[in-house]
């Protein structure tokens, strides 16, 4: 479960991300966060993964209190998030595979471990026959995918997800949300910022609407935020 | 840690090694030179200790005798002498030979002695040395007081000089030291940093996954370390290259100059060394990544 629990932000140049933020996220669960470019979106996404702190509130995400917790447990934090972004931030000079082995060899995951977790993700994002690709090759789809894959091969309890679709044309876009769809069918948490409305309508799931750093509506599912 | 893992971060470190190819090459150059500098100044300086030692332990007292004195009288200033605590030996030269030693030490330049037309105006003396050299210079006074005694004398000036010059040798190789130390700790820094810029993805992609902080760390860490060690190496053979050349030089042209032999003392050198590199490399990589990786 994921709890924000009135959390405020202020950052150094004096503008409000967020102003007394209270959420919960249940486990399972397939939320999509909109609003406006400076809403709070992105920080929110950032207390997550423990890479800012609120100025005051509590942020907990399963067993962890993420605004009171040792840095040394920040990468257990981590491994339990699964992290996506607009840019897919892939490696240029290692394949697919290789990318996707990486998020498993830097912590320390066995040999043996890696290749069978690789190709099972591989094949639930249907890029098998891609595996020695470069990046480079790869359409913006496919690349995203690769992302995603690379995000969930080490099942992540919660798969966060910033802009997934910003980059992708319609019809891809709605593969890598199928994809989210997906991997949520299997328990994974999905949190997904979007400000695309196409995607929220098709998605028809529980949407949190930032303005200014408040909630601003958090009652509504997919279709009746885009008509209200 | 796993020998996998370990294995891993020797990879990454050589990788990037090689893909900064120049400032690895700076690194290098800068650790060997700074370290090559010390070591000569080392040598300098434990030479120097060894002289000063040496003529420390040299130090003599020499008491003139009054002309004129009896077998008696002589042997009474002795007694007196002979009672100083902390004597290490006790020798008395009389004036024949002392004119003899004077002789000897005038090699071919006799005609000197000639000219005193047979007179000897040495006198006759005790020469004392001691378990504790810088006693000499109250024994010297408290000697002169001695009846029958003319004067005293001893190099314990040129000792103090020499002191002296030892001391302001120390304190500036220490200046010296650390400034190279810092020359070295900028590049070396600077060159981590380098390498922490052109994998800047690769690092944030570690932290999203939950890499841990001493995992993203540690090829940094070797690579600082391989960047001192290889300067070390070159710097501690160069050093030794030279050591043996000034040895060989000197012990033909100026061979009163008793130089510290090479072994074993150069093992200790090569210990300061290539530790100092090694030390030094991981400093300057951890210094970079402080200010460029928050992890």
């Amino acid at each position: 479960m994921i709890e924000f629990k009135n959390v405020s932000k202020v950052y150094d140049n004096g503008s409000t991300a967020l102003d007394n933020v209270c959420l919960t996220i249940n486990d399972g669960e397939f939320v999509l966060i909109c609003g406006h470019s400076g809403a709070g979106k992105s920080t929110l996404f950032k207390l997550l993964t423990h890479e800012v702190m609120p100025d005051s509130g509590t942020v907990i995400v399963d067993e962890f209190d993420v605004t009171n917790m040792k840095r040394s447990k920040i990468p257990k934090l981590r491994r339990k998030l699964g992290v996506v972004f607009q840019d897919f931030r892939l490696l240029p000079n290692k394949s697919v595979a290789e990318n996707i082995a990486f998020a498993l060899e830097v912590i320390e995951e066995k040999p043996q471990v890696i290749k069978e977790k690789v190709a099972h993700v591989l094949e639930l994002v249907g890029l098998s026959d891609k595996a020695n690709d470069l990046p480079e090759d790869l359409s913006g789809g496919e690349q995203q995918r690769v992302a995603v894959a690379r995000a969930i091969v080490n099942r992540p309890t919660v798969l966060i997800a910033d802009e997934p679709t910003g980059n992708l044309d319609p019809n891809t876009s709605k593969d890598i949300v199928d994809l989210f769809k997906h991997i949520n069918n299997f328990g994974t948490t999905v949190i997904m910022v979007t400000h695309n409305m196409d995607i929220v309508t098709y998605l028809n799931k529980r949407v949190i609407e930032l303005k200014d750093g408040r909630v601003l509506s958090d009652n509504m599912r997919g279709a009746e935020f885009n008509e209200a | 840690m796993k020998p996998r893992t370990m294995k891993y971060f020797f990879k990454e470190a050589l990788k990037s090694m090689r893909r900064n190819g120049l400032m690895t090459l700076a690194s290098i150059s800068t650790v060997a030179l700074s370290l090559f500098m010390l070591g000569v100044f080392l040598c300098g300086v434990i030479n120097l200790n060894n002289m000063a030692a040496s003529l420390e332990n040299q130090v003599q007292l020499s008491v003139y005798l009054k002309d004129g004195l009896t077998t008696d009288q002589i042997m009474a200033v002795g007694r007196q002498v002979k009672a100083i605590p902390n004597l290490k030996h006790l020798e008395f030269v009389n004036k024949e030979q002392a004119m003899k030693e004077f002789k000897e030490r005038l090699g071919d330049q006799q005609q000197l002695v000639n000219a005193l037309g047979g007179i000897n105006p040495l006198p006759n003396s005790y020469v004392l040395t001691f378990e504790n050299p810088e006693d000499v210079k109250a024994t010297a006074k408290l000697v002169s007081t001695f009846q029958g005694v003319e004067s005293t004398h001893y190099g314990q000036d040129i000792i103090e000089e020499l002191f002296r010059v030892t001391q302001i040798i120390r304190i500036g190789g220490i200046v010296l030291i650390g400034f190279l130390a810092a020359a070295t700790l900028f590049i070396i820094s600077n060159t981590i940093r380098l390498t922490v810029f052109a994998r800047r993805k690769e690092i944030a992609i570690m932290k999203y996954v939950g890499a841990t902080n001493w995992f993203i760390r540690w090829p940094f860490v070797i690579e600082g370390m391989l960047l001192g060690l290889t300067g070390a190496i070159i710097a501690v053979l160069c050093v030794g290259e030279f050591y043996h050349f000034i040895t060989m030089e000197v012990s033909d042209s100026l061979a009163f100059f008793p130089l510290v032999p090479m072994f074993p003392f150069f093992y200790q050198l090569v210990g300061c060394l290539i530790g100092g590199g090694i030390i030094v490399g991981i400093i300057g990589s951890t210094i970079s990544l402080k200010q460029y990786m928050k992890v």
